[in-house]
């Protein structure tokens, strides 16, 4: 009988970003400097992963009052933090996903942050293939505790050069647009937090952005070093908003991060 | 010290420390030899194992080199010394290598001028140009730190290499016999092909086939130079008296890329093979040795002749994909941005081309190697053995770089965007990469750029749209060589001329032309002009300035532009005209050399357990038709011949399960591989793979130790 490896894999991940400006959905939640420290495991039998994850928002900057911000004027700590879980099945370079992340915001909503009112839950499916240039995605959100709503992003990242060598690096461009189709107000229940002012496109963001792979972990994975700029067009009051009495069709920030990725694929990842 | 100096003194530091290595090596010249009492030829053979550690990258296909998990053949370099009456003394050295390398030529001529009165301008080391040999020992850091996936310039690998080199010209030093000697040639044909075919098109007049091709090849095999060229050496049996055969050197041209790009394992490729096919039948046919050992007695160097575009006739399943730039899938959650990877084909893609290759390598090395037999057999059978075979060389080294204007060559080298894509034979990742999907910047083979001005016109280089040359001046130029060491060697009838690179078809057959003109002209009775590829060193390619303006991948990595065929040929001429014995060359023939090779790193394993238990087999098994097993086998760093001397025996070996133990395969055996499975405390635990089990119970077993309990696998 021949010695075999064990089919399912396990692995883990670990990332430490640091963002010129916090965006989810297109939606801008804090304006200065945040950093967010995440943590995902996951195991994978065959074709099938089960994965899940947390990832906490940090406000790094003191936010005044008018300022954008999470936690709210004068905090400076957790304005945000995210769980998820999720499925994948893999079918050659297709991806099919589907899972649940729940929002708890940890600011102060009379310091105009975002307190636990805003808290939700959403369920989402996607579907993401590779090609040598084009990787497509497509995302269907539901917003299944507060707004009760869909919301629909597709995205396409672009590599531009790779660096065959190690250590290998790799300049690519992403490009995303967000349609809300039902995070709108709802005037059936008006008081209601909604997420987005329209129904429509919601926001078109490009970015560009490059990683240089440092090196592998003692053979059981490996660490990535990344910056990059993002910038995107708010078409969306929601997304334009960015602070009590300010608006901005489009904005720009700046980003940077450390990931290591240990076990499963990472273990061989170039 | 002040803060600001220590702050001065470490950055100072830390940037020499991260900086690339620089090495003078001087040149030593053979001093001015000495008669001896023997009056005719006499020659000697050796041959020395450099299989060296799993872990050293596998040179040849840049990116797409992988590092060496095992071996398949054992790696060796064998050598054969000449030395006539008059003192006279020619070492020629073919290693089952991808390169060959100033440093480890001038390394190794350092010690055996010393020992044996040989020095740079009467040794010649040539590689077999085997894609599955070891880096990390070049003259230039470009090809340190980009030969293969592993980086690097380790000079424990340097100093291996050497030191086995050098003891085996010494062991043929002392083998020195008696001998009978006959050149001949023989045509091999449909066994190799022009891999650049519109290049080779360009050259005026029109290259044709020769009349004796066979009818019906197509165009890019019947363009090659199909000559095996051969001298036979028998050596006079000191106990008999006789002459007996005993090896040879031949010059036939082709890559040695018969393995698939993707291939992890050190083996000599289709050269490999050939040499071993001769060598067999010197001892079992010819001199009916009935003990063959693990290592034939018989020696057979079989070095590259005008390769550059010549490709062995693999089929396309043989080659490999490449791995492909997409997204990680790996953990990227809803929060977190997907990571890029270089993602590898399947396992079963590659087990797939890996297989194909290997088949491909048997049918052609058959073919080469009956060939060669055939031609061995004809020189012992005809009138042409003599014991008198005059030898001379003519050596200079050339600066390439100070003396550009006066070589006719380009001042500075620069690749071109050909050269980054890779040949037909292993194209790399990038191969056909196309900015955003949609814009063509030239990463494909025969893509000239008309808008280059200069000497490097129609290079297309990294970056020269929007920054010129500067890209290549930046980052480049300084990685390339500087310097070239050109021999012209008489060898009786014959001059070679021995260039440090891979010359193609055309521009070889013109230097032949040259050569033999211009010795004939000083009056040398020469028949005929070989081109002796990879020897001495490396600097790329050299195409003719017609194949260098398609800038196909030869072209690309003509790295000092159009003139170099010309410059060469100019060279030849005048060194084949200077050929000279029993004298010593001026200092100036070899002058000391400044090196930058590249950022050093220790590749080569370096700690074994200080106690190495005996070998041990953990459990043998059988997968279909294919029979594995286990084995706890030395120390972590070990190579397979801790020493350089030929082993004695193999490692491992299998054996039917009988009463005789007749053994069947060996770790020198193409259907054998042996894989490293892991280094711990210092020791190494191999897998071993062989795919000759038919329907007999078998046993691996280890010489002089143990062996394993018996094995029966499946008849497919």
């Amino acid at each position: 009988m021949a010695p075999s490896s064990t089919a399912a894999q396990l692995s883990a991940r670990t990332d430490v970003s640091v963002e010129g400006r916090y965006v989810w959905h297109g939606i801008s939640r804090a304006a200065g400097l945040v950093a967010q420290p995440s943590l995902a495991l996951g195991l994978r039998v065959h074709r099938v992963s089960l994965e899940g994850g947390a990832v906490l928002h940090y406000e790094l900057d003191a936010a005044t009052a008018g300022e954008l911000s999470e936690t709210g004027a004068g905090g400076r700590h957790l304005g945000e933090a995210d769980l998820w879980g999720r499925a994948m099945f893999v079918l050659g370079p297709t991806r099919l996903h589907a899972g649940i992340a729940r929002y708890v915001f940890r600011g102060d909503s009379t310091q105009g942050g975002l307190g636990p009112a805003r808290n939700t839950t959403e369920v989402f499916a996607s579907l993401s293939t590779t090609s040598r240039y084009l990787n497509p995605t497509l995302e269907a959100w539901w917003d299944v505790g507060r707004v009760r709503g869909a919301y629909l992003q597709a995205s396409l990242d672009l590599p531009v050069l790779g660096w065959p060598f190690p250590p290998y690096a790799f300049v690519f461009v992403q490009g995303e647009m967000g349609l809300n189709v039902g995070q709108g107000p709802n005037p059936a229940r008006p008081g209601e937090l909604a997420n987005f002012a329209t129904r429509g496109i919601t926001h078109v963001g490009l970015g560009l952005g490059t990683e240089v792979r440092a090196g592998h972990l003692f053979g059981i994975g490996s660490t990535t070093l990344a910056f990059g700029a993002r910038s995107q067009l708010n078409t969306d009051d929601a997304t334009k908003f960015d602070g009590p009495g300010r608006s901005r069709d489009f904005v720009v920030w700046l980003w940077t991060g450390v990931t290591i990725v240990l076990g499963g694929d990472a273990r061989s990842v170039q | 010290m002040s803060r600001r100096a220590v702050l001065f003194w470490a950055t100072a530091l830390l940037l020499v420390g991260c900086g690339p290595t620089r090495l003078h090596v001087p040149g030593t010249l053979s001093p001015a030899p000495q008669p001896g009492r023997e009056t005719l030829l006499r020659a000697g053979f050796a041959r020395v194992d450099i299989t060296p550690p799993p872990g050293v990258g596998l040179a040849g296909n840049g990116p797409e080199g992988a590092e060496a998990r095992g071996y398949r053949l054992r790696l060796y370099a064998r050598v054969l010394v000449l030395a006539d009456g008059g003192g006279n003394r020619v070492a020629l050295v073919v290693a089952d290598l991808g390169l060959s390398s100033t440093l480890l030529h001038r390394r190794v001529a350092a010690l055996t001028a010393r020992t044996d009165g040989i020095g740079v301008d009467r040794l010649v080391i040539a590689v077999t140009h085997t894609h599955a040999g070891p880096g990390h020992y070049f003259e230039a850091a470009g090809y340190n730190d980009a030969g293969s996936s592993v980086l690097g310039y380790d000079p424990v690998m340097v100093d291996s290499l050497t030191a086995r080199i050098a003891r085996a010209v010494h062991a043929a030093v002392a083998d020195l016999r008696p001998a009978r000697v006959a050149w001949g040639s023989r045509a091999v044909w449909g066994e190799t092909r022009i891999r650049s075919l519109p290049a080779i098109l360009r050259n005026i007049p029109l290259p044709t086939a020769p009349p004796d091709a066979p009818a019906g090849l197509p165009q890019e095999y019947g363009l090659v130079d199909p000559e095996l060229a051969m001298l036979r050496v028998d050596l006079r049996d000191p106990t008999s008296g006789a002459f007996r055969p005993a090896g040879g050197f031949s010059i036939f041209a082709m890559h040695g890329t018969g393995n698939a790009p993707s291939n992890d394992l050190l083996d000599p490729d289709i050269q490999g093979l050939v040499e071993r096919r001769l060598e067999r039948h010197i001892d079992e046919d010819l001199n009916r040795v009935t003990d063959g050992g693990f290592v034939p007695r018989a020696v057979y160097l079989f070095a590259n002749g005008a390769e550059g575009d010549v490709s062995p006739a693999w089929p396309p399943q043989s080659r490999c994909n490449v791995p492909t730039l997409v997204p990680l899938p790996a953990l990227a959650g809803p929060f977190t941005r997907s990571l890029w990877e270089w993602r590898s084909p399947t396992a079963t893609h590659l087990a797939s081309c890996r297989h194909a290759a290997r088949e491909a390598i048997t049918v052609i090395a058959k073919s080469v190697g009956d060939g060669a037999v055939a031609l061995f057999d004809a020189l012992g059978a005809g009138a042409a053995s003599t014991d008198r075979l005059e030898l001379g060389r003519a050596f200079a080294t050339l600066a390439l770089r100070d003396s550009a204007r006066a070589l006719g060559i380009c001042s500075e080298p620069a690749l071109g965007l050909s050269t980054l894509v890779g040949a037909d034979d292993a194209h790399t990742r990038i191969q056909g990469w196309l900015l955003f999907g949609l814009f063509d910047v030239g990463l494909k083979q025969g893509s000239p750029n008309p808008d280059v001005p200069g000497c490097q016109a129609q290079k297309r280089q990294l970056f020269d749209a929007a920054f010129g040359g500067l890209a290549n001046h930046l980052f480049v130029s300084g990685s390339l060589p500087s310097s070239a060491q050109v021999t012209v060697l008489r060898l009786g009838s014959r001059v070679i001329g021995a260039v440090p690179a891979e010359v193609t078809t055309t521009a070889g057959r013109r230097m032949r032309e040259q050569m033999l003109a211009s010795a004939r002209e000083a009056g040398l009775p020469v028949t005929s002009a070989l081109i002796l590829g990879h020897a001495n060193g490396y600097m790329e390619y050299v195409t003719t300035a017609e194949e260098y303006s398609a800038q196909y991948y030869e072209g690309g990595s003509t790295i000092y532009g159009p003139g170099e065929a010309a410059m060469f040929g100019r060279t030849l001429a005048r060194l084949a005209a200077s050929v000279s014995a029993g004298d010593s060359l001026p200092a100036t023939a070899a002058p000391p050399l400044d090196l930058v090779v590249g950022h050093q790193r220790h590749v080569v394993p370096r700690r074994s357990a200080s106690r190495v238990p005996p070998p041990r087999i953990e459990r043998v098994w059988c997968s279909g038709d294919t029979l594995y097993a286990w084995l706890q086998l030395g120390g972590a760093a070990e190579w397979p011949v801790a020493t350089g001397d030929v082993a004695a025996h193999a490692r491992v070996e299998i054996v039917v399960d009988d009463a005789t133990r007749t053994v069947v395969s060996w770790d020198d055996d193409p259907a054998l591989e042996m894989r490293l499975r892991s280094r711990r405390a210092g020791l190494a635990w191999w897998e071993l793979r062989w795919s000759g089990a038919r329907g007999r119970t078998h046993r691996v077993r280890i010489p002089g130790g143990t062996e394993s309990d018996p094995v029966r696998c499946a008849v497919p």
